[in-house]
């Protein structure tokens, strides 16, 4: 009886010293986190769909990365200088080491250049990295040459992560991507092929350590289900929800709703090579005829921004000064009556099921009921493309769409969107052409702005394409989760934390 | 016999051949898919540069005939998207839907049968009126639908089973179920017909003349000949349960070929998509073939109809 009291006591004693520890809010524990879908692939030199770099860029330091203001800051390169117009100098930071122990050094750094943009290798970021012509490390400074002057560089290296040479040549690209070893805040643990990924916290890490012992990324493909782990208090964040949603996720305490604008923008496209919107006042009409406010707060509801530009205040490029488009359908109605003949011209809307149809149906009902004659033609996705990037003759007259470049630079959707040489464009204008080319490769960043200013002005006063609203994503949590949604949809574990 | 199962299988082979040229040309008639793997910003030099990749800037005819040989040699490619065979990933996705066809087939034969059999012993009475309202409700119900209330009710009010994912037995419940409803409803449906029929033959009245029980000519007779049809629509329900796996895999994220599917075309990853398309044929037309055989083992009047 004695010893049996005495032990409770000692356990009584042990439990209340332990309370304070266990009621703290460092207290180590796993998250699970359901995205849309498998990642595709674990090397960050192969795929960059958001479903992959969720969870790889977690595994991986690039050389640059942006913080939560969207800032370009430090990673791997911890300062760099300009030396000249076409050559770009990375000090590279010391003291980091891949998960298998080995030291990230500046050679890494160049066989992560070369190898993605090698040819050969076949990565679908080719097209991001392939002005890089040369990658040379001394000492611990790597130079990038590129092909003539780049200003875009900067953006793009945010998006370049460093691989080990040694791994990589010793198992080869396969191996690899099925355990990839990285420097990152996360160390890759396992991956069961289309159920999860498990991550590991690096103990080792330079920077900021993950609050996380795990991190699960789950693949569940229905947002419903998605919603319903939230709930059943089986995922602790899950991604890309709608707003429906997110007003049903309203009522419960115990999880929350996180929204950001992203750097996608939606925009309406249109044939100036064809009636009736090789017309100026057509186009004015069609862009009074739309009610992008009715878009953004009616039907999509999650944060989106009406916008007059095609960029978005997420981008460098953009110009605050733009006035914003003005909805009024009897203004709209006024002109196509006065042009009937060209109003009543029968257009094309072109589309494809990737697309949000509340959008295509709205844009297609708000132009009619100004006096158009709009019909929709949706089609599988590589007729789509097909359509939108063939000669006007062959164009369609309208069509939707949604453009990320991931670089956050008024360069990656301006230039595809506007400039003659882009099989995308529908402009053919020999002085906007030539403001894009100015800031593509002017290495003067109020150079640059200057001639994106003008750009948007341009597009703006003579409607040639009609930007529509940036893009917002909504994420669902728990209550105790604190992330920062940011515009280029990164997940960073290391930079969440938990409040209990 | 032999001539019987040759010239089932010659049918089969035939048809095998024309699913591959249909997937095939289908496939490439729809559309470029080299644009579709890459950025938007990609340009048309990128774009010749993957269709070079892929090997998809040879001839047609040339291309067909790769097909044709890769298919002879069991070689489905290599996915871009994935970077791995494309053996390795639909073979690490089929027993996960194995098991779930498992136990939907268990579900619906389970309940199915015994319900069809109870409709057909108590025809035209309420009961029988009852259940077939009931089965009627499982037929007609989305498996979209039902997956998401099941979730629902039994994920999140009542926390009973897990929401989605796999791993335990308890994950595989309401998917199974799920899935198993329509397969449920046609198996009831077809006994309650079948033994109808066999009813209002003349082996039957003598049986029950002869004073044989219930359940021995329920056990000996009835189900014995009410068999050749509820085989035949096993055939067919397996491909049903293929189909309906897309479904059911994508609401419970269940890692079978369904969701596979769903992913694939995603994330655009045609030479998967292509290969579980090959697979849901092949699967079929060899359930048909199986199902011609047993005919043959349980009914020998077919063998003589060749």
């Amino acid at each position: 009886m004695k010893n049996t009291l005495k032990g409770t006591l000692i356990a009584a004693a042990f439990a209340v010293g332990l309370t304070p520890l266990l009621n703290t809010s460092s207290i180590a524990r796993d998250i699970t986190i359901d995205l849309s879908g498998e990642p595709a692939t674990m090397d960050p030199h192969k795929q960059w769909n958001p479903t992959s770099y969720y969870v790889y860029r977690n595994i991986f330091d690039n050389v640059l990365t942006r913080d939560n203001d969207g800032q370009i800051v430090g990673q791997i390169a911890t300062s760099w200088k300009q030396t000249s117009e076409s050559t770009l100098e990375l000090t590279i930071r010391e003291g980091v080491s891949f998960h298998d122990g080995e030291v990230l050094k500046p050679s890494d750094v160049v066989f992560s250049v070369k190898r993605i943009t090698n040819k050969d290798f076949g990565s679908q970021q080719l097209g991001q990295f392939n002005k890089i012509v040369d990658a040379s490390a001394k000492g611990n400074v790597v130079t990038l040459t590129t092909a003539g002057p780049y200003p875009a560089l900067m953006a793009q290296l945010v998006k370049l992560s460093i691989v080990p040479e040694h791994v990589v040549e010793a198992v080869g690209d396969d191996a690899f991507n099925a355990a990839p070893i990285g420097s990152g805040a996360y160390a890759f643990s396992e991956w069961d092929r289309g159920v999860s990924v498990t991550l590991a916290r690096n103990e080792n890490y330079w920077g900021e350590k993950g609050p996380f012992d795990k991190a699960i990324f789950r693949a569940v493909t229905d947002p419903a289900t998605r919603v319903a782990d939230l709930q059943a208090g089986t995922a602790d964040l899950v991604v890309s929800i709608d707003s429906d949603a997110a007003a049903q996720l309203s009522s419960n305490s115990a999880v929350k709703v996180l929204s950001a604008p992203t750097e996608r923008v939606a925009f309406m496209g249109m044939n100036l090579d064809k009636p009736p919107f090789n017309n100026k006042e057509m186009r004015k009409a069609a862009s009074l005829a739309i009610d992008r406010l009715g878009i953004t707060e009616g039907l999509l509801q999650a944060g989106e921004i009406p916008m007059a530009q095609l960029s978005s205040p997420a981008h460098f490029g953009y110009n605050p000064n733009i006035k914003p488009f003005e909805y009024d359908l009897a203004a709209a109605k006024v002109i196509t009556a006065a042009n009937a003949d060209l109003a009543s011209t029968p257009a094309t809307l072109a589309t494809a099921p990737v697309f949000d149809q509340r959008i295509v149906q709205a844009i297609q009902q708000m132009l009619n009921d100004a006096g158009f004659n709009v019909s929709i033609s949706m089609t599988d996705m590589p007729t789509f493309l097909g359509i939108v990037r063939s000669d006007p003759a062959d164009n369609s007259e309208l069509n939707f769409g949604r453009w990320s470049c991931a670089c956050q630079d008024a360069d990656g959707i301006a230039y595809p969107l506007l400039h003659s040489a882009s099989n995308w464009s529908r402009l053919n204008l020999s002085e906007i052409d030539a403001l894009l080319e100015t800031a593509r490769s002017s290495m003067d960043l109020d150079v640059r702005q200057a001639a994106y200013n003008e750009v948007h002005q341009m597009v703006r006063d003579n409607y040639y394409s009609l930007p529509l609203y940036q893009a917002a994503v909504l994420y669902g949590s728990t209550s105790g989760l604190n992330f920062k949604p940011t515009a280029n949809e990164s997940m960073f574990l290391n930079r969440m934390s938990i409040s209990e | 016999m032999l001539r019987f199962l040759l010239q089932r299988g010659g049918q089969a082979l035939i048809a095998v051949f024309g699913v591959v040229t249909l997937v095939f040309f289908i496939q490439r008639i729809t559309g470029d898919p080299t644009a579709l793997l890459l950025p938007e910003t990609a340009t048309q030099a990128d774009i010749e540069a993957m269709r070079a990749t892929l090997g998809l800037d040879r001839p047609l005819l040339a291309q067909y005939i790769n097909f044709l040989g890769d298919m002879a040699h069991f070689d489905l490619g290599r996915s871009f998207v994935q970077n791995a065979s494309v053996e390795e990933i639909i073979v690490s996705r089929i027993p996960e839907t194995l098991q779930l066809a498992a136990g939907a087939l268990v579900v619906a034969l389970l309940i199915g049968l015994p319900l069809g059999l109870l409709m057909a012993l108590t025809k035209g009475r309420f009961i029988s009126r009852w259940i077939m309202g009931i089965v009627l409700a499982c037929q007609s119900m989305p498996t979209f639908w039902s997956g998401i209330m099941m979730i629902l009710v039994f994920g999140v009010w009542l926390r009973w089973l897990p929401s989605s994912g796999t791993g335990t037995l308890s994950h595989l419940i309401m998917p199974s179920i799920a899935l198993g409803l329509l397969s449920l409803a046609t198996y009831a449906r077809i006994t309650r017909s079948a033994v109808v029929d066999e009813m209002g033959k003349d082996y039957v009245r003598s049986a029950l003349a002869r004073g044989v029980g219930t359940k021995r000519l329920v056990t000996k007779h009835l189900m014995r000949n009410s068999l050749i049809p509820i085989i035949s629509i096993t055939a067919l329900e397996l491909s049903q349960l293929l189909a309906g796996a897309v479904i059911v895999e994508t609401v419970f994220a269940w890692p079978g070929l369904g969701l596979l599917t769903v992913q694939s075309i995603a994330a655009r990853d045609f030479v998967v998509v292509q290969a579980v398309v090959l697979l849901g044929a092949f699967v079929t037309i060899f359930a048909n073939l199986a199902a011609d055989i047993l005919y043959s083992i349980v009914d020998p009047r077919v063998r003589l109809s060749v």
